[in-house]
């Protein structure tokens, strides 16, 4: 009897014990938890900026863009831009070898981009990307020519980065593409362990890694949809690094004792689009006047704690072609009703702002507009979207309300990303229309590899659009990544890109 | 061969079901969204060529019914395919199928273990401190929204006590918060059904007659009254097994469970057809598979219950 109660009660602590064992982290291993699974670490498939935080740790591109959005050698070692811009040669750099040992060379390189315009690439979102590249050729075995359709000044940017990660040949010729999306192979400073869709992707210090290995042994990256849950794992010590952290939860963390919070100024950029035909916004003075309604820096303080700037283009500071000259629309009610009754808008009349649902911040910045507008007299309601239906029957077909949200955040940091796809002729994101003279300039810039020519012109193109009030340009948000005590040297980059080789973990 | 001829039909039906969701589903989620768009909605510089390449590449060019056609005939053969976006859909669909079938039948099993015995307490001790401390319980789970009691779970048990990880399925303690988040919901209604029925089953003439003859209080309760009360608890949980799955997608979604659930949210999101498609046919599958088994169980429970 003694026996068996005492074998129970073994057992019983030892079940005790398998339960509240603390989830288990790896001495030398960071864990990261992100919203989104990309679910394909092929580079020609993804469309994912989480792509590109897990991804930069297995992959290198010719060109790699540093923590200050500076460009540095990557696997070339320096390059030339020629023949005014329609040919660029790289020199690229020897002896580095694939995580399968494959080595890299012109080969390589030229097999990624062949790859990347050919029949593979095009059935995947990132070949429209680099459709100014005409052909790559091989000069000797360490020297490529790359052959420009067009001169393309953004392209040294986009070739470090998404679908110009430079991919290992005889493997993805040896297993196949479908083994290559769920195994991915690079020359990068991690090495793919294994991957469980929805769950995680396990990840293993490249030691021959040619800029010297990694601080960490492992890196760990897990997909946890729901902002809550993200928190409550790093609360309880299941991750040691959160990306999308909800704003809401900002003095959570920042009150908590075993971890804090890291921003960086961000690619994002949040506006109210404006209707400029058939509709009350199609008058000027209308757009002008609402333009005046907001008051920006409310809404970052209320919504965003504090965590963004107000922006009077659709653009952040760190973007090229940034004017800091320009200056928004004050917030000024009594002169926006004035304009508005100039433009014979009466009181109460109704409007509508259309925006995607699935942002819980934005979600709380639409309903203070609504409050902002009924400021200045205008009864303004809300239509929320649901992401699919937005994008492909709301914008792009014309159907928008008055108001429509648009916000954007291109990795490459060039206002001709923003720019030329919001203000262009026939652009998804311009159902409406600009003008012809926004139009050449937007052309004007795209054929010059003269870059201070580029950054005058785009700034010319903030101004037009800044007259004409075509947007509500609301705020620039930061990226706030919350971050575990014992997570060392975390330097996010304001790509978005998780690059870690710097980052070490207390023991 | 009654039994059989039954399921037969029952199969063939199944089959109507089937089809009429998918071809429901498959045109449905057509109409509200392109994934070509959605592939390169992050993407500047798109033209009208990129997303018919993109389409091409995808298969979307053709016709309607060729699309459907071949989904189904795969479906027959048993080769789910690829996904638009993350690769063959077979291992995908099974993982999530089991993951979320663990925790629906493990919630279930809590549910069916507190609630019988609590249930049969309540009855037989109607009127006293105990029954109405249950119903005041019932009714006080019933009224937890699942997702709320689940947050509150993680809070307390995995935030501030560090008793078991928050998310994610990493072994046999990830299953608890889930599963309990569901069955205490299926406990509150399963316990209201047991007590109900079995005031009304143990007031009936046959009862009076089983303790005439001097039986036991327990023969009486778990021979004859029990086995009479569970028609209506297994007819419940047949008509629940739809609704439970759809609790399920909430409560996938505050645990990170890798189930069916999260599967079918993200194919909507990225309008991914194949694997929207895939899902919605098996669950439908389920549930029809569920009824039947209902029905069979009632010829168990009584014999005097014919197929018809």
């Amino acid at each position: 009897m003694t026996d068996l109660k005492s074998r129970l009660l073994v057992a019983a602590l030892a079940a005790t014990t398998a339960l509240t064992a603390a989830p288990a982290i790896a001495e030398g291993t960071l864990t990261v938890a992100q919203r989104q699974d990309p679910a394909n670490w092929d580079p020609v498939d993804t469309f994912l900026v989480a792509w590109g935080a897990v991804a930069s740790n297995i992959y290198d591109g010719l060109v790699r863009r540093d923590e200050n959005l500076d460009l540095q050698p990557g696997l070339a070692e320096s390059w030339e831009v020629l023949d005014e811009g329609m040919r660029i040669r790289f020199q690229l750099r020897e002896g580095v070898q694939f995580h399968n040992g494959e080595p890299f060379d012109a080969e390589a390189v030229k097999y990624t981009f062949d790859r990347l315009l050919g029949e593979v690439g095009g059935a995947g979102p990132q070949q429209s990307n680099y459709t100014t590249i005409e052909s790559v050729e091989i000069v000797d075995e360490t020297t490529v020519d790359f052959h420009m359709a067009q001169p393309d000044p953004v392209i040294l940017t986009k070739l470090s980065g998404y679908g110009a990660m430079i991919v290992p040949p005889q493997y993805i010729e040896d297993n196949g593409q479908e083994h290559f999306d769920m195994n991915p192979v690079g020359t990068g400073p991690f090495k793919f362990v294994s991957y469980e869709q929805g769950a995680q992707i396990e990840l293993q210090a490249n030691e021959d890694y040619f800029e010297g290995a990694p601080e960490l042994d492992g890196l760990v990256f897990r997909f946890i949809r729901e902002d809550a849950t993200r928190l409550a794992e790093l609360q309880s010590g299941g991750v040691d690094l959160v990306s999308d952290v909800a704003f809401s939860a900002v003095p959570t963390i920042e009150a908590s004792d075993n971890a804090g919070i890291v921003a960086v100024s961000g690619p994002s950029i949040y506006s109210l689009a404006l209707r400029t035909k058939d509709a009350v916004t199609e008058d000027v003075r209308v757009r002008r006047a609402l333009n005046m309604a907001i008051d920006k820096q409310a809404l970052i303080d209320a919504f965003l704690a504090g965590r963004g700037s107000p922006i009077a283009s659709l653009q952040g500071e760190l973007s090229f072609g940034y004017d800091p000259e320009l200056e928004g629309y004050p917030f000024d009610p009594q002169q926006a009703m004035a304009l508005l009754e100039e433009a014979g808008v009466a009181p109460g009349t109704e409007m509508t702002i259309d925006y995607r649902a699935g942002n819980s911040t934005f979600n709380e910045v639409a309903q203070a507009l609504t409050g902002f507008f009924a400021g200045i007299g205008l009864n303004v309601g809300l239509n929320p979207v649901e992401d699919g239906v937005f994008l492909n029957e709301i914008v792009p077909q014309g159907r928008t309300n008055e108001m429509y949200q648009f916000s954007w955040g291109g990795w490459t940091f060039d206002f001709d990303n923003t720019a030329y796809l919001s203000y262009h002729e026939g652009e998804k994101w311009n159902p409406y229309g600009t003008s012809e003279e926004m139009n050449a300039l937007l052309e004007e810039q795209r054929q010059s590899p003269d870059q201070e020519l580029r950054e005058d012109i785009l700034q010319q193109v903030a101004k037009l659009a800044h007259d004409e009030a075509y947007h509500i340009p609301l705020y620039n948000e930061e990226t706030v990544y919350a971050v575990a005590n014992r997570v060392e040297g975390f330097v996010p980059a304001p790509d978005k890109r998780l690059r870690l080789t710097e980052v070490s973990v207390a023991e | 061969m009654p039994i059989l001829s039954f399921i037969l039909k029952r199969v063939i039906q199944a089959g109507f079901v089937l089809i009429a969701v998918t071809l429901f589903v498959s045109f449905a989620i057509r109409l509200t969204g392109d994934p070509a768009v959605m592939m390169l909605r992050e993407s500047a510089n798109v033209t009208p060529e990129d997303l018919a390449r993109i389409r091409e590449g995808l298969g979307l060019n053709r016709p309607f019914l060729v699309q459907y056609g071949d989904f189904i005939g795969g479906l027959l053969t048993g080769d789910l395919g690829n996904s638009f976006f993350r690769g063959a859909i077979a291992p995908l669909v099974s993982g999530a199928l089991g993951a979320t079938l663990l925790l629906a039948l493990t919630s279930l099993a809590v549910s069916l273990l507190i609630s019988v015995p609590l249930g049969i307490y309540a009855a037989t001790h109607r009127g006293s401190f105990g029954d109405q401390l249950v119903r005041v319980l019932s009714l006080a789970g019933l009224s937890f929204p699942n997702f709320w009691l689940g947050i509150m779970l993680v809070l307390i048990i995995s935030v501030t006590m560090r008793w078991l990880p928050p998310s994610g399925f990493t072994g046999p303690q990830s299953l608890i918060m889930p599963a309990v988040t569901i069955g205490v919901i299926l406990t509150s209604t399963n316990l209201r059904i047991v007590r109900t029925t079995m005031l009304d089953v143990l007031s009936s003439q046959f009862i009076m007659v089983a303790r005439a003859k001097g039986l036991s209080q327990a023969k009486v309760i778990y021979k004859h009254a029990l086995r009479n009360s569970s028609i209506a608890l297994v007819t419940y949980l047949g008509l629940q097994f739809g609704s439970l799955m759809g609790g399920l997608v909430v409560v996938e979604l505050v645990f990170n469970w890798p189930g069916m659930g999260t599967l079918a949210i993200e194919a909507i999101a990225q309008r991914d057809y194949p694997i929207l498609q895939t899902v919605i046919s098996i669950l439908a599958v389920l549930i029809v598979a569920v009824n039947l088994l209902v029905d069979l169980t009632y010829m168990l429970l009584d014999p005097r219950i014919r197929l018809e």
